[in-house]
Order: C-alpha cells, then sequence, then structure tokens
C-alpha cells in the first residue's frame, strides 16, 4: 500500500468501516509511515472536536422576528392583554363573535374531555358533559344515524362558509381555520381513539360534543 | 385523546414542579398555546441556529432560515405525533429547510470539481511535519465555514450533528459512497485549512 492509497482510506479507517483485510492493510502501512500516521491523528482530532462544537446563540433579535412571523400567520399570537386593550381603545370588536364563538367551542371540548377523562380516571363509568346538553341516547351517544345526520348539517354549513370565506379578510380567515383545525384535531383524535377501542363510550360521547361544536364554529363564522 | 387532556393538565403558563416535555409542549402548542410554543422555541433554537449556522457558513443567513424553521414548525406542529423524538424531528425540518436553501439558491451539493480537493501529503511533504498541535474549537468553526457547501453540509450532519452515510444519503440525495467521499474530502481539507492557521 502506498501513501495515496492509506490515506483515501483513513476516513473510512478512523470510523471503523473498513473490512478487516483493509484494516490490516492501512495499520501494516501506518506502522511504518509517520507522514500517514500524522495525517490520521489530525483526522481523529477533527472528528473529536467536531463532536463536541459548542451550540451557539443567535441575537436576541431573532425571537421578535419570528413572533412577528407567526402573528401574520396566526393572528392570536400578539399578547391577548395588548389585543384586548386595543379593541377596548379602538372598540373595534370585528372579529369577537366569532373568535369567541370557536374559543368557547375549544374551550368545550376541552373542559367536558377533561371532566369526562379525570372521571374515568377516578373508576366512575358516569358519563359529564360539561357546558352541553345531555344526548337523550347517552347509553349510545353516537349511533350511526346521528352521525350521518351530523355530517350532514356539518357538510351543508361547510359549503356556506367556504363560499363566504373569499370575502373575508386575512385576519378573520386565520382565525377560523386556526379554530377549525382545533376542533379537526379533536375530531381526529376521537376517530383515532374510536379506531383502536370501537366500543369506548366515552370517545363516543367525546366525538359527539367535537361533532357538536364544529357545527357551532360553522354556525358562528356563516353569517360573516 | 391525550393533547386535549395535556392541554388541561399542563399549565404551561403557570407553576409547576417539573418542567413540560417537547411532547406536551408539542401538543400544546398545536393547540394553540403561545406559551408553549415560546418554551419549544427557549429550549431548542440555539441547536437549530447552530446547525443552519454551520450548515450555511454565515450568521445573517443562518437566523434568516432559523426563523423560517420556527415558522415552518409552528405551521406544522400539528403534525408531530410524538413517534420520534422532537429534537429529532425538528432536526429533519432544520436540515430539510437548510436543503431548499441551498436548491434555491442553486448551490450544488455533489462536489466533483478539483475546487475542493485536498493535496495527499506526499505531495507536499512539509506540510506532513506541520501538524495540528490541539485542534481550537474556533479555528474549527472557521475552517468550517471555509469549505465547500456540498463538503459542509456533509461534515456538519456526520462529525457535528452525528447522522449515519444512509441518512445523509437520503437527506441530500447522494449516493453512500459520495456520501463517504465527501466526508473524507472535507476532513482533509479541514485538516489543510488548520495547518494553515
Amino acid at each position: 500500500m502506498v501513501c495515496s492509497q492509506c490515506q483515501e482510506l483513513l476516513s473510512e479507517y478512523i470510523d471503523g468501516a473498513l473490512e478487516l483485510g483493509e484494516q490490516v492493510n492501512i495499520e501494516r502501512h501506518l506502522s511504518d509511515c509517520e507522514p500517514c500516521r500524522a495525517v490520521r491523528d489530525d483526522l481523529l482530532q477533527i472528528v473529536h472536536f467536531s463532536h463536541q462544537l459548542p451550540v451557539q446563540s443567535p441575537s436576541t433579535s431573532l425571537w421578535p422576528r419570528i413572533n412577528a412571523g407567526l402573528v401574520e400567520i396566526q393572528p392570536s399570537f400578539l399578547d391577548r392583554s395588548l389585543r384586548r386593550m386595543r379593541n377596548l381603545r379602538t372598540l373595534n370588536f370585528n372579529f369577537s363573535i366569532p373568535q369567541m364563538i370557536a374559543t368557547a367551542a375549544a374551550i368545550a371540548i376541552v373542559v367536558s374531555t377533561g371532566i369526562i377523562l379525570s372521571r374515568r380516571d377516578n373508576g366512575t363509568t358516569q358519563l359529564a358533559t360539561a357546558g352541553i346538553s345531555a344526548s337523550p341516547s347517552d347509553a349510545n351517544p353516537l349511533s350511526q344515524a346521528d352521525l350521518q345526520l351530523l355530517e350532514k348539517q356539518i357538510s351543508q354549513l361547510s359549503e356556506t362558509v367556504e363560499q363566504r370565506k373569499d370575502s373575508w379578510d386575512p385576519e378573520l380567515r386565520n382565525a377560523f381555520e386556526r379554530n377549525l383545525l382545533y376542533v379537526n384535531q379533536s375530531l381526529a383524535e376521537c376517530r383515532h381513539q374510536l379506531s383502536d377501542h370501537p366500543g369506548d363510550d366515552v370517545s363516543q360521547e367525546l366525538m359527539l360534543n367535537a361533532y357538536r361544536e364544529k357545527i357551532r364554529l360553522l354556525e358562528g363564522f356563516e353569517k360573516f | 385523546m391525550a393533547y386535549i387532556t395535556n392541554t388541561l393538565t399542563m399549565p404551561v403558563t403557570g407553576e409547576r414542579t417539573q418542567p413540560a416535555s417537547d411532547l406536551e409542549l408539542a401538543r400544546a402548542a398545536a393547540a394553540g398555546d403561545t406559551v408553549a410554543f415560546e418554551r419549544l422555541y427557549e429550549q431548542h433554537h440555539r441547536r437549530v441556529f447552530s446547525l443552519c449556522l454551520r450548515m450555511l457558513g454565515n450568521g445573517s443567513q443562518a437566523e434568516d432560515l432559523t426563523q423560517e424553521v420556527f415558522l415552518q414548525v409552528y405551521k406544522k406542529i400539528g403534525s408531530f405525533r410524538g413517534d420520534s423524538a422532537f429534537t429529532t424531528w425538528l432536526h429533519r425540518l432544520t436540515v430539510n429547510q437548510v436543503l431548499m436553501h441551498f436548491r434555491r439558491r442553486g448551490v450544488k451539493l455533489e462536489h466533483t470539481s478539483e475546487e475542493g480537493d485536498f493535496t495527499n501529503v506526499v505531495d507536499t511533504p512539509l506540510q506532513s511535519t506541520r501538524r495540528i498541535s490541539m485542534v481550537d474549537k474556533l479555528a474549527l468553526e472557521k475552517a468550517i465555514s471555509e469549505l465547500p457547501p456540498g463538503y459542509r453540509a456533509v461534515f456538519v450532519l456526520h462529525d457535528v450533528e452525528g447522522y449515519e452515510h444512509g441518512e445523509i444519503s437520503d437527506l441530500l440525495e447522494v449516493s453512500i459512497g459520495t456520501s463517504k467521499s465527501q466526508l473524507h474530502k472535507a476532513r482533509m481539507r479541514l485538516r489543510e485549512l488548520l495547518t494553515k492557521q
């Protein structure tokens, strides 16, 4: 083996990626060749110190820049207290109704979920629907007929909202889409739970609630 | 229903005895918790910035790209389901953003010309006696920034971030052989740069 051949393989050698035969050849060459040993030792140092490079910090102005970008994507990122003050000062409540509806929907799902799951965790089988009237069919909260009815209603409302969305300004559209995403995520979670546990009455109840909240959200926004 | 209950049981803005996990924060952020998102930023922005900085070799561009990464994280965080560690997901997203940046600028990552080739020590005997006494980390950072982009990308991913050649091959869309070859050339080029300093 000559030096150029040895040096071509040094990286793989120090990474332990060579086959035994090549490894033996290189070690034989290294034992007789000081320049190649020097290269090997340098590469070892480079690899060793590269693993230990410290993390670097960006300037402190980076977060404000990111925050500004986030506000463009999602207006609720704007500090909420400032937002409330601004609304009070300018009496600009253009978005308060749908946002309140959407927020109420999200809160209702979260609260009902929390209560239901906490009760389940405590070993009680009783279902609770905080803030949402109990279904008359609690024993089987999500029958196929109920489901079809809800989906039909959602489909009709969604069509209306889709038609109206074009006339919305970006802030209103973002507020709606963010909250819709939230409700849809809840629905997806419920579906996921139900696919794992088809007979789980708690998940069925949660799913029913999520459907109801989606309807409320769509009803709230179809007027805009 | 984990993410909903986590939103309830993890008072991000309140006091807690144990810090929230990345997964909890990610789920809360996906549910619209802006404080949780800011906390994720606090915990991870240095590593994201460091990766961008080392792959780009330019601080200002690295900040711009870190900004893009976190905006993407915010948009996509709902798709993070916790199948892998959040850091793995974030790293992958960061690397993809860097690669998109390279593509937008027409940077070729597969280095084939002699531009970045090193010379064997047998060709320059003097160099063999000029050893790197101890790699200074600042000097190493500077030398990395001077590598050609293709070498730099492979070197940073492999030697700094710990990716395997198979993963690098997938990410950079090059063969494993190319990844190995680029890495070796990068190391040899670094050695040259460091012995000159």
